[in-house]
């Protein structure tokens, strides 16, 4: 049996190394990998390429039987669905893996924006990932409109629309890029020709980019958790261990991607005509429900559009030079205060401003409730997330007894009751602010709008100061200031001995 | 060898799992959902062969509870596509 098994061995070596000696498996060019990185969170850039592979590979198939014409685009990807052999399965799974692309690609961000891999030596490893964010998007944009349904046609419209309202030489350039001299037809043929050569060329060029940038930096090192040990620092080679790490990651999420196939297979919405269109609610893919969101809000509706279009790109643009405006050395996220709450309240206002998106579809959304919502969800992550810090910090500074449960004293009972009122009375003076703010922008100067800017504006300085206050009360009772204010301290010796007796 | 016993359960599998797919009708719906389910647990067999493959090399002891883990999933994406059927 043991002689087999050697036998059966030798055979299985034998071959690996008749390929071995022709393609360099084992010398490969890539530099081998730490063993920390044997971690799926390591690989969310990886899935992205592999999502875009079977996007590749299913869109290939897709493409022999499609017409991108708006007279047969839709009868095309009917018969695809009806005639052709899984073709309804190949749509579906083409669909859902360009979703799993945007999902990886934002959570591949994320991470990186937690964990601080954009900064030196990586920063313009982080403006490419960002270049690459922008195409994954721009596979969503192009890909939507191609099946010409009722549901496309009219998100697509709405979203070139809105380019519209960009200044001139910007909105003249993507209409240009995008839609064309033509009518349908053209918008069509310019949709399908990005979308299937330009992106994929630009995405291919951006990723060698990334890929050699990687090569010459490195995987990073973890930023959170104990310092490494030896073990965790060992090299791994890149063939055969990790690429077959990384096919097990590829098997899972494709198994995920078929599973999800399966249970929710792709209908066909209705085909465009322009009856159709009149009767459906304009609604873009969940992917750019936030950004739709924000143009939704009242105070940005008619002539404010461009304020509005200007607040995102400037969102974009913090993003991109993210690397040039956080220069600190510090990467820790307990030593990153601001970024993170920063981050978490980016997350969690994209998330609810998605799923508002998704039940109020076509809705003007007053701008009372906005600032209330995202105002005070802002207001909220920042006062937890800062309360959690200071008490994660004094923890570790051994301030705080970690074994017996901390007495409830007065004092911060007021804290309490005083940051609650600081995030509420916050979240108010911050919409009053922005609508201050948009009114005089559009209806010009007057004694009325400005009286009620300083007052919105008096508001905030007396949140923020409140939130100063009570975050130096806090953190006085930690033993953490490092200067001490005077003014701060009023009554601090009094709740002292009334905490004593 | 229990690895290479799983191993060759596995493959065996997968040979019975490819050449049911080609008894499939490839333009009816529900062939559609048991055709993506057979594969899917194709490709969780896949993924534990590879495991047992990095392990065995690098002389570790695999993790019971991923190969379980696996072992129901194949056993969840087989029994549910034969339901459909």
């Amino acid at each position: 049996m043991q002689e087999e098994n050697s036998k059966q061995q030798g055979t299985v070596a034998r071959l690996a190394g008749w390929f071995d000696s022709r393609l360099g498996l084992s010398y490969p060019f890539l530099r081998s990998a730490p063993a920390y990185s044997v971690n799926p969170f390591y690989w969310l850039g990886a899935l992205t390429v592999v999502a875009f592979v079977i996007q590749g590979i299913t869109g290939v198939v897709l493409m022999l039987y499609y017409v991108p014409d708006p007279t047969t685009a839709y009868a095309s990807t009917q018969y695809i669905f009806q005639n052709v052999s899984y073709g309804r399965f190949l749509q579906t799974v083409h669909l859902y893996t360009a979703y799993a692309m945007i999902m990886l690609a934002f959570m591949h961000m994320m991470r990186g924006y937690f964990v601080s891999v954009y900064k030196k030596p990586r920063e313009l490893m982080w403006i490419v990932g960002m270049g690459m964010g922008f195409v994954t998007l721009g596979f969503g944009f192009t890909g939507y409109l191609l099946p010409w349904t009722v549901v496309s046609k009219s998100a697509t419209d709405v979203g070139i629309g809105m380019m519209a309202a960009l200044p001139p030489p910007i909105s003249n350039l993507i209409s240009f890029l995008v839609v064309g001299a033509g009518g349908d037809a053209t918008e069509l043929l310019r949709f399908y020709d990005l979308h299937v050569v330009v992106l994929p060329a630009v995405l291919l060029v951006l990723l060698a980019l990334k890929m050699y940038m990687l090569e010459a930096n490195g995987i990073s090192e973890p930023e959170t958790g104990p310092p490494l040990t030896v073990e965790k620092k060992r090299l791994i080679p890149i063939f055969p261990d990790v690429s077959l790490y990384l096919l097990e990651l590829a098997a899972i999420f494709g198994s995920g991607m078929l599973l999800i196939s399966a249970a929710f297979p792709l209908n066909l919405p209705a085909e465009f005509t322009p009856q159709a269109a009149a009767q459906s609610t304009p609604q873009p893919d969940w992917y750019f429900l936030w950004i739709y969101q924000v143009l939704k809000i009242s105070v940005f509706e008619g002539p404010a559009l461009p304020v509005a279009l200007t607040i995102v790109t400037l969102i974009f643009i913090v993003l991109i030079l993210l690397p040039f405006i956080d220069r600190s050395d510090k990467k820790r996220i307990s030593q990153r205060q601001v970024f993170v709450t920063l981050g978490i309240i980016f997350v969690a206002e994209i998330v609810a401003l998605t799923y508002w998106g998704l039940i109020t579809p076509g809705q003007i959304i007053p701008i009372e409730q906005a600032v209330l919502l995202l105002g005070g969800l802002a207001l909220l992550i920042a006062v937890v997330s800062l309360g959690l810090f200071r008490v994660l910090a004094s923890r570790v500074k051994k301030h705080l007894p970690t074994m017996e449960a901390p007495k409830i004293r007065s004092a911060e009972i007021w804290n309490g009751v005083a940051f609650t009122a600081v995030a509420a009375f916050g979240a108010l003076s911050i919409g009053n602010t922005i609508n201050a703010i948009v009114s005089l922008a559009l209806s010009g100067f007057s004694a009325g709008e400005l009286i009620y800017l300083a007052g919105s504006l008096v508001g905030l300085s007396a949140c923020v100061l409140g939130t100063i206050y009570l975050i130096y009360r806090s953190d006085l009772r930690t033993g953490m200031i490092k200067r001490r204010v005077k003014l701060f301290e009023i009554g601090w010796l009094e709740e002292l001995s009334n905490d004593a007796n | 060898m229990p690895i290479r016993r799983v191993v060759i359960l596995l493959l065996l599998l997968q040979g019975v799992t490819i050449v049911f797919l080609w008894t499939l009708d490839a333009l009816n719906q529900v062939s559609e959902g048991t055709f993506a389910l057979f594969l899917a647990a194709d490709m969780i067999g896949f993924a534990m062969i590879s495991y047992l493959y990095r392990h065995e090399k690098e002389m570790e002891i695999p993790s019971k509870v991923w190969l379980v883990v696996g072992g129901v999933l194949i056993v969840v994406f087989m029994f549910s596509s034969l339901v459909l059927h």
